[in-house]
């Protein structure tokens, strides 16, 4: 994936390239559904998100400016759909902190799947701001600077959100007996 | 319970971010407490469970349902913030010669009286405008100029919106960051000047974007011509 291919397949698309469009969706579907997806936890939700952020891609690329990353400008995009689904979301609908503290008893003995598994519902339990760097650094494996830009925050702040969002993980595994 | 030196040290060595000197400050540390190695360890098996967690592949369905999805329209075409290139450059005509007026007003208007301090831009007659984006979008509107005074790069902002206006600005990975504009009952007013110390020497683009409420609500790219 180079950034130069990206920048060719936008100005094709541009130019009223739609198969360029369709390179696009194959190259980043995957990325853009699995930061969906670890934002909202639940896979229906992620995939209205991800063809959504394709949508708002087609609609708006020609305001895309080329003198930025176009995975940041993408990225952007699909982290603000996930925080505008998880919004909308009905009170019920969000993963409640008693129910995760069930379902972390401290007998419990995770391994392998299980502690992704109380991975996925710590992660739940954060501040979906605090989620989205986690995500962006360990799911997406992007540099301080790529997540700066994408979340328009300095590199400080995204170092200290990024530190809290693990300390947090760290204490609501501690408090499941799942490290 | 380690500081938030130790805890900075500590993050900072699971992204492989520590040079020499922070690795022997967290080595001493790690011995002088053994709480510090304790955090350590729960970090890095936090850090390492999430590094395993797989990608789940999409639906199949998804670039179908994507494509399916798409206007009949072709993309719309490349949009700026300048209509064309033939009106970019009688806009930027018109932008020095309205910077003109805006830099004469400013200075006539508040030329700093003998107990001010004068601001580390305003300077009668040295500032030059290298540049100006206009902006109507909508959301905000107004215009920014980039300008140089005495061997130093600034912006003005002229905006007006209906909510304040924070502003990010991005040059050869320097960023700054300004809150607050667009109110016309700010103080000052609507135009606000801003230094942009040691940025853009060398001719790189200035790259603004414009937030309200934490969305992006436009952009702006400013060029100052590369310093002789």
């Amino acid at each position: 994936m180079t950034e130069d291919g990206d920048a060719t397949l936008v100005r094709r698309c541009r130019e009223g390239d739609r198969t360029a469009f369709e390179q696009l969706v194959v190259r980043y579907q995957k990325p853009v559904f699995n930061a969906a997806l670890r934002l909202l936890r639940d896979p229906e939700d992620a995939r209205d998100v991800a063809q959504t952020t394709f949508l708002k891609v087609f609609e708006h690329i020609g305001d895309y400016n080329p003198s930025f990353k176009f995975y940041s400008w993408i990225y952007r995009i699909a982290i603000n759909e996930s925080l505008n689904a998880l919004g909308a979301r009905k009170p019920c609908e969000g993963f409640n902190g008693e129910e995760a503290d069930a379902a972390l008893g401290p007998e419990r003995q995770l391994e392998g799947q299980q502690t992704g598994r109380a991975i996925e519902e710590a992660l739940m339990r954060i501040t979906p701001e605090l989620r989205s760097v986690i995500v962006l650094r360990h799911f997406m494996h992007l540099s301080y600077q790529d997540m700066g830009d994408i979340l328009l925050l300095p590199e400080k702040t995204v170092k200290s959100r990024l530190y809290s969002a693990r300390q947090l993980l760290r204490d609501r595994l501690l408090q499941g007996g799942a490290i | 319970m380690a500081d938030s030196g130790r805890l900075a040290l500590i993050h900072a060595e699971i992204d492989g971010e520590l040079d020499g000197r922070q690795r022997a400050e967290l080595a001493r540390a790690l011995l002088a407490d053994p709480e510090v190695q304790v955090l350590r360890e729960d970090l890095r098996r936090v850090c390492a469970a999430l590094d395993v967690l797989e990608d789940v592949e999409p639906p199949v369905q998804l670039r179908e349902s994507i494509v399916a999805a798409l206007p009949q329209s072709t993309p719309s075409p490349a949009r700026s913030w300048w209509p064309a290139p033939r009106l970019r450059y009688a806009a930027l005509i018109a932008g020095v010669l309205a910077m003109g007026a805006i830099l004469y007003e400013t200075v006539e208007g508040l030329r700093p009286g003998p107990s001010d301090v004068a601001g580390t831009i305003a300077a009668a007659g040295a500032a030059t405008t290298l540049d100006t984006v206009r902006l109507g979008n909508g959301v905000v509107s107004g215009r920014v100029s980039l300008f140089r005074d005495r061997g130093e790069l600034g912006l003005q902002f002229e905006l007006l919106a209906s909510a304040p206006v924070d502003v990010l600005v991005a040059s050869d990975g320097r960023t700054l960051r300004v809150n607050g504009l667009g109110m016309r009952d700010a103080p000052g007013g609507p135009r606000t000047t801003i230094a942009l110390p040691a940025f853009g020497r060398s001719g790189e683009a200035v790259d603004i974007t414009f937030l309200m409420a934490g969305r992006e609500v436009g952009r702006a790219t400013l060029r100052a011509p590369k310093e002789p």
